[in-house]
């Protein structure tokens, strides 16, 4: 187990030029693809996040949470979800999708999921730019606490990169797991508490299990950065759940990617 | 392990499972791609690999550059090796340019050395002006030189090449054959995979044919090629009754006894 996971590690670190230059070009590749290229990683969250204030926000009514505004508060929750939730999507594909490299070269395949997380992480910085913008309209102004999503985004990148290692080699497996992975994500956006605050869950049990996905951690961060300012161990029971979650899952992806690293050819 | 050699096969073999036809009954076949493979292979010796299709040149070819794992014996390689192909995936949307960057990442070269090999590449492949246009806007001989040129800058000590001379025109053909057997006076070791029967005669020293997955013979190109020759005459002789008769013998005699591989055996028992 420490072996493959010091593997994957090695093989991952000691090929950081290599994980940069496919994300780069992958992402011009991307933005050539259409003619209006950069807009539309603005312009998807854009209209996604009307589309929700629109029914939430106007339709229902939402009123502010704790004294925020509904779609700040959305926005401080969403704007991670737009991360990881292309991560995982994406990283779901991330050995398939580079099945005509691999077949022709010797090359390092558990290097593949950080790619995708690369090229996701670029695009986040740009929204993310957007927001430090749009806050100050509401009254957020940057301060000091905002570092702290440093933090959370490293969470949000090692807990994609640990996902996508496991769900990635299973999709090598049978590639009904990108289906299953396609047909949760919806359920997973309603489930995690981003559109809607957790306390409005009446019962004490269901919110302790809220608490524990790894999702909600990184969400609950932002929103304490951007809003709350409770400092880090405001939430040690989540931080420890999310630790623990996030091990499990990378210790689980590079013992499978270790396994099968040279059966990959084979199982197209 | 002998450095005399640059390439020794022991007993190689390598299974693929076959989908049964009627789905009801789900015995799925295994098929031998390589059986029982021995060879050695010397340092800078340039070697042509001879088989009619689906003989397993290409199961082959990904097992000598690395990529494929055998299944039974093992296969010891002295050196670096590299596959050199006409197929690379490039990339439709970037230049020429950026794909001979990204290639050169892909293949794990360091910022420097894509440098030093970007003016080779582009010299070699000729392309001119063209670097700075999209590669969808290639013609399809364009695109192959390319690839072929960004594989041949890499330099590794032994060449795996994969029916590459078929690319381009006449002239650049001539001019990768030129390119060869510049690497051969070297001293690279080559594994030359072609059909074409005169190319593996004037460029190789030996020769190596299999034949239905397994060795047939391994030794001086002249003479290889003489039975090979002579086999594919026989064979194309044949009435389609016996072709298919022959087809069917050769076939029966890769198949390996069944053996129930569920997703969860595939997960756990590899």
């Amino acid at each position: 187990m420490f072996k493959s996971m010091r593997y994957v590690l090695q093989e991952n670190f000691t090929n950081l030029f290599r994980i940069y230059s496919i994300a780069k070009y992958e992402l011009l590749a991307d933005m050539r693809d259409s003619k209006l290229g950069l807009f539309w990683n603005f312009a998807n969250p854009v209209i996604q996040v009307l589309t929700y204030w629109f029914v939430f926000g106007l339709v229902w009514d939402r009123k502010a949470v704790h004294g925020i505004g509904y779609i700040f508060w959305m926005l401080g929750g969403m704007v991670v979800w737009f991360f990881i939730s292309p991560c995982i999507t994406n990283g779901c594909n991330a050995i398939y999708s580079k099945i005509g490299v691999i077949t022709k070269m010797k090359f390092p395949v558990s290097v593949l999921p950080a790619t995708v997380v690369l090229k996701e992480l670029f695009n986040h910085l740009c929204l993310m730019l957007v927001l430090i913008i749009v806050f100050p309209l509401g009254g957020y102004y940057p301060n000091y606490h905002w570092l702290g999503i440093f933090y959370y985004l490293f969470c949000a990148i090692v807990f994609s990169i640990s996902l996508s290692m496991t769900t990635s080699v299973l999709n090598m497996l049978a590639r009904d797991t990108r289906k299953l992975v396609l047909a949760c994500m919806r359920l997973l956006l309603y489930l995690t508490p981003i559109l809607w605050d957790i306390e409005r869950i009446p019962f004490k049990f269901l919110q302790y299990i809220m608490k524990a996905n790894p999702i909600y951690y990184i969400v609950q961060g932002y929103r304490d950065c951007f809003f709350y300012h409770k400092g880090f161990w405001a939430y040690h029971n989540s931080m420890i759940a999310f630790w623990i979650i996030t091990f499990i899952l990378f210790a689980f992806g590079s013992y499978m990617m270790y396994k099968f690293k040279h059966k990959f050819i084979d199982m197209i | 392990m002998n450095e005399e050699y640059a390439i020794e096969f022991r007993h190689v073999s390598k299974i693929y499972s076959l989908k049964s036809k009627d789905k009801k009954h789900n015995e799925d076949k295994r098929f031998y791609a390589l059986k029982d493979i021995n060879f050695k292979i010397k340092r800078g010796e340039v070697v042509g690999v001879l088989g009619t299709n689906g003989s397993g040149k290409s199961t082959m070819s990904v097992i000598l550059a690395g990529i494929s794992e055998v299944d039974e014996g093992e296969m010891i390689v002295n050196g670096e090796q590299a596959l050199i192909a006409i197929n690379l995936g490039l990339n439709n949307q970037l230049t020429g340019e950026e794909n001979i960057e990204l290639k050169g990442a892909l293949l794990g070269l360091t910022k420097k050395q894509i440098q030093n090999i970007k003016s080779q590449v582009i010299e070699f492949s000729e392309i001119g002006d063209f670097l700075y246009q999209p590669v969808k806007k290639y013609s399809s001989g364009m695109k192959s030189r390319l690839g072929f040129s960004i594989n041949l800058a890499l330099n590794p000590e032994i060449f795996i090449v994969d029916e590459a001379l078929s690319v381009g025109d006449k002239g650049f053909a001539q001019k990768c054959l030129d390119k060869m057997t510049e690497l051969k006076d070297e001293g690279k070791t080559i594994v030359f995979i072609s059909h074409s029967l005169q190319q593996v005669r004037d460029f190789c020293d030996t020769a190596l044919w299999i034949e239905g997955g397994m060795l047939k013979d391994y030794g001086d190109v002249e003479t290889i090629c003489d039975q090979y020759a002579e086999y594919v005459d026989y064979y194309n002789r044949l009435s389609n009754e016996e072709k298919r008769r022959e087809r069917d013998e050769k076939f029966d005699r890769r198949l390996l006894p069944k053996e129930d591989k569920g997703f969860f055996k595939k997960l756990f028992n590899h």
